[in-house]
């Protein structure tokens, strides 16, 4: 099962709540420990040392237990104190241990200095309570010494960590609590632009491509996402429209051919007419039938070239012969229009052989169609490092700057009054600029006063293997 | 010669055995695959002409179940333009492939051809009436006067001159001819065609090189009734 966004984020926020305030409470704890304990220590001493400064006073061990009084008293009042005072030779004078802790024998450096003690010494009593002592040696009026000691259980201390465990463990797990629902809440509330997005998207068909996403609503985050989107959506669109518009100019085109065919056989049929008027009806049928049958292909070969499969038979051959070759394929008709055709360069190409010729009849067709009477329309090849690049171009009217960007679009005629004509489905040059871009190449169409070129540009290749294309 | 024509779109069916029929062919129909298969089992046909869509067993099924028994030329005709659509049907033992909508002359053609048994003999000299080609030399003569023709439009008269009687195509015509095996908008083959006859015919009454219109051109005498 996958989790949601929503709860992983919750998840992942609550184990760094609890990692991190546990380290706190670790760290606090043993800190709390160590000043509790430490401050029971340095009372512990401040006490022998007392004792010591109040025994040091006294003639002898015997005053000592005189005043017994005077050293209990020091303990009054903290039932929790035990105290021992002996004699070097270990004859116990005071014992004081109204809590039964049980002093031990602990170990008293020698009276180097003023502040001499013992190291603090710990056990237990009672099983688990831990008790602290610490020891001095004293030397009394008359010389003899004398060893202090005092004990402390540390109950209270312990009582009072064991309390402080207790509210950091109930700390810790309900701030996680906390943590995790608010984290929750939290995210699901900033994840609801997401939500919106998503609906919004819902709501896109392919009817109603012109909507977009609200990019104002969404945090900076997901801008760019929303941007995307509504970039991938006008390319959709633009596509779409194109797709519309081309079946709608489809379409169009058919019906002209369709309609002269229907028209001319109605009227043939309206009386009885000759043998020659009915074979004129069905050869100028025929003549219908093929320009349907050549836009279909025309089509059919639009929409097979843009599909992934589409099976390029790719061979490397010189373009300049193939441009002879075409110029030569159209020598009747440059003759007839007064047109000459000049060939020029070479260039080695690795592409399909018969769409070559295609991409180039259809371009040098076109070029005779707008060449004047007299001129020369020029075919070039020609071979750089980036690849080869065959141009053809033609002397006339030229084409508007505005409609430039368009001749490769399917339909598009640039001559209106031409748009039905035989001669010109309106698909050649879509079809040159699909089959060059198939060979990873570019189309691309230039025109001055007076001048129009158009160049196609196939990518450089390496042993038979195109470099940088499909 | 007897051919088979298994094709379920019953205009289609009736036109083609009408055409084939007046081509001097004997025709039979059948209008889907297990009927011509069964047909094409039990008789020697020279040709069959099959379509690839068809009911109850389809075009590819057909071939390949006559290939066990029979090895009869088979054309297949189809509306899908698919590479392997046609590398499907050779593989599977079809002879040639003709995409509809076709000329009938182009179909008409590719019938010639498959029924043309063994190879064509290259002929060293043609004529027609007082024309004579040379084919070794390339020289064209008309009521002997020499004829210049550029190399592509000998091929052109040659290829005419080869199928005489035969309506030949604009298609096939750019094919043969030029090697361009796709159709343009444009008139390449109808120019090529007005200008040989401006060497070959225009001074001549007798014209050789005739226009069936809407279908192609044709070499012979008389013109095509």
């Amino acid at each position: 099962m996958r989790l949601s966004l929503s709860a992983r984020l919750a998840l992942i926020f609550s184990l760094i709540t609890v990692l991190s305030l546990s380290l706190a409470g670790v760290v606090l704890f043993n800190a709390l420990t160590h000043q509790l304990l430490g401050q029971g220590d340095l009372n512990l001493e401040l006490k022998v040392r007392h004792l010591r400064q109040l025994a040091e006073e006294l003639d002898s061990a015997a005053a000592i237990r005189d005043h017994q009084v005077r050293f209990v008293a020091l303990a009054l009042g903290d039932p929790d104190l035990a105290l021992r005072i002996e004699t070097a030779g270990g004859t116990v004078l005071i014992d004081h241990d109204p809590s039964h802790i049980g002093m031990i024998a602990l170990a008293a450096t020698p009276v180097a200095g003023r502040a001499a003690t013992g190291p603090v010494q710990q056990w237990t009593t009672g099983g688990t309570i831990p008790v602290h002592g610490v020891a001095s040696m004293a030397t009394l009026r008359d010389g003899s010494g004398l060893k202090i000691s005092a004990a402390r259980s540390m109950s209270d201390e312990a009582q009072l960590l064991n309390n402080y465990r207790d509210i950091i463990f109930a700390t810790v797990a309900s701030t996680t609590l906390i943590a995790v629902v608010l984290c929750y809440l939290f995210v699901r509330h900033a994840l609801v632009p997401l939500r919106t997005i998503a609906a919004s998207a819902q709501s896109i068909t392919a009817e109603r491509l012109d909507s977009r996403i609200d990019v104002s609503g969404a945090p900076l985050e997901l801008h760019d996402l929303v941007q995307s989107l509504n970039a991938m959506l006008r390319r959709l669109q633009h596509g779409f429209d194109r797709l519309w518009q081309f079946t709608v100019d489809l379409a169009h085109d058919l019906r002209t051919p369709i309609g002269n065919m229907r028209v001319a056989s109605e009227v043939a049929l309206t009386r009885t007419r000759s043998a020659t008027d009915y074979r004129a009806l069905l050869a100028s049928n025929i003549e219908e039938c093929d320009r349907v049958g050549r836009m279909i292909e025309s089509v059919l070969f639009l929409a097979r070239a843009e599909s992934p499969q589409f099976a390029l038979r790719r061979a490397e051959f010189d373009a300049g012969e193939e441009l002879q070759r075409i110029a030569e394929y159209f020598e009747g008709i440059s003759a007839e229009s007064g047109v000459h055709v000049r060939v020029s360069g070479r260039a080695q190409i690795y592409a399909d052989r018969e769409l070559f010729r295609r991409a180039v009849s259809n371009l040098l067709a076109n070029a005779l169609r707008h060449t004047p009477r007299d001129a020369t329309v020029l075919m070039a090849a020609s071979e750089s490092a980036q690849g080869a690049s065959i141009s053809v171009q033609n002397p006339g009217e030229g084409i508007a700057a505005a409609d430039l960007g368009k001749v490769f679009d399917r339909f598009y005629r640039g001559d209106e009054a031409r748009s039905n004509s035989d001669a010109s489905n309106g698909l050649g040059l879509a079809i040159v600029k699909t089959i060059v871009e198939i060979h990873g190449g570019t189309a691309l169409a230039r025109s001055d006063v007076g001048t129009t070129a158009f160049e196609l540009r196939f990518p450089a290749f390496r042993d038979g293997v195109a470099a940088g294309s499909s | 010669m007897r051919l088979l024509v298994i094709e379920d779109e019953r205009k289609t069916a009736e036109y083609l055995q009408r055409g084939l029929e007046e081509s001097g062919y004997t025709v039979d129909v059948a209008n889907n695959g297990v009927d011509g298969l069964h047909l094409a089992v039990e008789n020697d046909y020279e040709l069959i002409v099959l379509d690839v869509m068809l009911p109850r067993l389809d075009g590819w099924g057909v071939v390949k179940q006559l290939r066990n028994t029979k090895e009869t030329p088979v054309l297949f005709l189809t509306a899908r333009d698919d590479v392997e659509d046609r590398v499907k049907g050779l593989e599977l033992g079809g002879d040639d492939y003709l995409l509809k909508p076709f000329a009938f002359v182009e179909l008409l053609a590719r019938v010639r051809t498959l029924l043309r048994r063994g190879p064509v003999r290259d002929v060293e000299h043609l004529s027609l009436g007082d024309l004579e080609i040379d084919v070794i030399r390339r020289r064209v003569r008309r009521a002997g006067q020499r004829i210049e023709l550029t190399p592509r439009e000998f091929a052109l008269l040659y290829l005419l001159a080869t199928r005489r009687g035969e309506v030949l195509s604009r298609t096939q015509i750019a094919s043969y001819v030029w090697d361009m095996n796709f159709d343009s908008d444009t008139n390449v083959v109808e120019v090529a065609i007005r200008r040989l006859r401006a060497k070959i015919d225009d001074a001549h009454a007798l014209k050789l090189i005739h226009t069936v219109r809407g279908m192609g051109y044709v070499f012979d005498i008389n013109e095509p009734n």
